[in-house]
């Protein structure tokens, strides 16, 4: 008897362990499968705007007023990923496998992956379907991200305007003013130095962001031909002077005009220098106004002592985000209804006011005014439009323009350019080889 | 016995089903795949050996990441077991300090990599770290070198991430003295052999298969360390601090190119069974003492 207790013992023991670990596959299974129309209709959605990001609370604002506008009908499950390397890297391997969320921001490649893996759906219908919608997404979004054979496959929800922020009292001091050409640059930064100033907040980690966007404006105002290639999308070749010139210029502000910690820094290093009063300027959008009045990020009575500039020659980065993806082709049509519902909600009016008062994003269309108060309380903002009404030249930034390989590439090679590993000629090489790479699948 | 059998049989099964599912499978694909052009959204088509060829022949910062991983491996086989053997050895001899020193030294092996990386970030930051400062104090001119960076240093700043700290080594080697009989260091001591001599030519032969075992332990960790490089280097300046598995996520998850990617995977296998099995030789651990 206690033979057999003991055998029934054990071979329980086995079935439970066996039955777990197959149990384990079946965990991100739906539970209610067996929706009869009564609960809501579940849709998911990745975002990494959560924490410290600078757009974190507009975000929230905004899947809080969806919910609560269609609370019983459709649940947002949303997946909040700590920042944009680690929601860029889990949507990849979700592409991979084809099952990425309902609806994703296609930044960095996503929705060309959405496109290849068959989960991305055609927008144009919709949009023709919707004139409101239609209205307040606007006619330069959609031709943006409009493919060569006229379909759509993602949606802005904010339009970007990107020039530069300097510290006027710095600049009053030192007894200089914006530049208007490059060579007028170059010098202002000398006598910033000479000053005591450190000239400029710039960091080579992540994807460079605030180096790159130098980069993107010393050959995106060097005439019509460099205009041309930084408004080129995934441009093949880095091999040409446009950018060796452009990566010589980048080399030596790196070397001599920004803050010893720039090389491998991250964008809180190089957004914090400039917010301690650490340097005297910072490439960057407007989506860093509200931190300028944050005394737990800036110093007191930062916000007054802040210009915004057009970069030198008249130019400026202005571009539309590449926006939101729906990625529901292979699901009911109760789910795409609902993950429709919400991309609308999420590009449309009421969100792009959101982001608009919460972070700074520019909205996609003049269709969302912007209030008397609001522009009274971000004048930089305000300053910032009327100076992109005079730019010379408008053109993307790296980040829209280049392969996630050709990215990744720039935050490996910086350090080797400022410490004399390579040239600006083989740091050109490099990065053409990495786009090589991405063409090569 | 058969009834034994049956015993054995019944609670062999889960771990027989665990590893046909998790790591046999995965491997038997992850070789199959090696075989073809697979990235995101495009269909897998056999290719033969092309993905090999290309990476020795033509992906020269594939070949730095072998010789870096290599590198590694060999310093991680011989420094980092030499600190901890010898830390063992000098610890084993019980004095005051003994499970304070055993202690503090065991510390970095209890942290997370990713939070040792974020503080070795902050210890040998340009601007505020703390071996710039101490290096401006003791020479009084400003030094503000970037350790991680810098191509010079880079290499020898993110090995000092984990080389010296052979706290598992140093505990695994004592457990195993404390069962050496006192009566063999008696002995030793009236024939006259000084502490030296009886560490020498008692206490390490007697110490060579914990000490193999913690050489595996120590040279395929090499094979697996990733998060401590991309919380400091990312694998640059270049290529000079990349390795394998960093080499291998970076073609995985930036590059989308899978096929290429699990080819480096099959050659981080063959380079860990190479490693295991040298080991196994170096110490002659299948050999009875």
């Amino acid at each position: 008897m206690k033979s057999i207790l003991k055998k029934a013992m054990a071979l329980m023991i086995t079935l439970t362990m066996v039955f777990t670990l197959a149990a384990c596959g079946n965990k991100d299974k739906k539970s209610d499968e067996s929706s009869n129309g009564s609960k809501p209709v579940e849709i998911t959605y990745a975002t990494f705007m959560v924490g410290s990001h600078v757009s974190a609370a507009a975000e929230k604002e905004v899947l809080d007023e969806f919910n609560k506008k269609y609370e019983g009908k459709i649940k947002v499950k949303v997946e909040e990923l700590p920042s944009d390397d680690a929601y860029v890297n889990k949507m990849k391997a979700l592409a991979a496998s084809g099952a990425l969320p309902d609806v994703i921001n296609g930044k960095n490649g996503l929705r060309e992956l959405a496109v290849k893996n068959g989960q991305a759906v055609d927008l144009i219908p919709f949009l023709e379907a919707d004139e409101e919608w239609n209205k307040y997404v606007g006619e330069g979004a959609i031709n943006y991200s409009k493919t060569d054979d006229g379909k759509l496959y993602s949606i802005a929800n904010q339009q970007q305007l990107v020039g530069y922020f300097y510290n006027k009292d710095m600049f009053e001091k030192t007894g200089i003013t914006p530049a208007k050409t490059w060579d007028e640059f170059m010098s202002n930064n000398e006598k910033l130095k000479e000053n005591g100033y450190t000239p400029l907040a710039m960091m080579t980690g992540e994807n460079a962001w605030t180096t790159n966007l130098w980069l993107a404006a010393i050959i995106g105002t060097n005439g019509e031909e460099g205009n041309k290639y930084m408004n080129t999308n995934y441009p093949e070749s880095y091999n040409n002077d446009l950018v060796v010139n452009a990566l010589t210029m980048v080399q030596k502000c790196l070397k001599d005009y920004t803050t010893p910690d720039a090389i491998g820094a991250i964008y809180a290093n190089s957004a914090n220098n400039f917010l301690q009063e650490n340097t005297a300027i910072i490439a960057n959008g407007p989506w860093m106004v509200p931190d300028f009045t944050d005394t737990s990020k800036a110093k007191e009575g930062l916000a007054d002592r802040v210009g915004v500039s057009l970069y030198p020659n008249d130019g400026i980065v202005t571009q539309y985000e590449i926006g939101y993806v729906l990625c529901t082709n292979d699901k009911s049509k109760e789910e795409q209804d609902a993950a429709l519902e919400f991309l609308k909600f999420k590009t449309g009016k009421e969100a792009q006011k959101i982001f608009l008062e919460k972070s700074g994003a520019l909205p996609l269309t003049a269709n969302v005014e912007l209030s008397d108060e609001y522009k009274k309380a971000n004048p930089l903002v305000v300053d910032l439009i009327d100076l992109s009404t005079k730019a010379k030249y408008g053109f993307e930034n790296m980040d829209n323009t280049a392969y996630s390989s050709v990215i990744e590439e720039f935050s490996l090679s910086y350090p080797e350019l400022v410490y004399g590993g390579i040239t600006p000629e083989e740091m050109a090489t490099k990065l053409t080889e990495a786009a090589d790479k991405h063409k090569e699948q | 016995m058969t009834k034994n059998r049956k015993w054995i049989i019944l609670f062999l099964t889960p771990g027989i089903i665990l590893f046909i599912f998790v790591f046999l499978i995965s491997i038997v694909l992850l070789v199959g795949t090696s075989f073809t052009s697979w990235s995101i959204g495009s269909s897998i088509s056999f290719s033969g050996i092309k993905n090999y060829i290309y990476l020795f022949t033509k992906d020269k910062d594939f070949i730095t990441s072998i010789f870096n991983t290599i590198i590694w491996i060999g310093l991680q086989s011989t420094v980092h077991i030499f600190i901890g053997v010898v830390l063992a050895l000098i610890l084993s001899r019980a004095r005051w300090y003994t499970s304070i020193v055993r202690t503090i030294f065991f510390i970095p092996n209890i942290i997370s990599s990713a939070a040792l990386g974020l503080l070795f970030l902050c210890i040998m930051n340009p601007q505020f770290g703390m071996v710039n400062n101490i290096i401006t104090k003791i020479t009084g001119n400003q030094f503000a070198h970037n350790w991680f960076m810098n191509p010079d240093t880079a290499f020898f700043s993110v090995t000092m991430t984990w080389l010296p700290y052979a706290g598992l080594v140093t505990i695994l080697v004592m457990a195993e003295m404390a069962s050496i009989s006192k009566e063999i260091y008696e002995a030793a001591s009236i024939d006259g052999a000084s502490n030296f001599q009886q560490n020498i030519y008692i206490v390490l032969p007697m110490m060579r298969n914990i000490i193999g075992t913690a050489t595996i332990l120590a040279a395929t960790s090499m094979l697996q360390k990733l998060d401590i490089i991309i919380m400091t280097t990312g694998g640059g300046p270049g290529a000079r601090t990349m390795n394998m598995p960093m080499y291998l996520y970076k073609t995985a998850l930036v590059d989308n190119n899978y096929g290429l990617a699990n080819a480096q995977g099959v050659i981080l296998i063959v380079l860990g069974l190479i490693t295991l099995i040298s080991v196994r030789k170096i110490y002659r651990m299948d050999k009875e003492r």
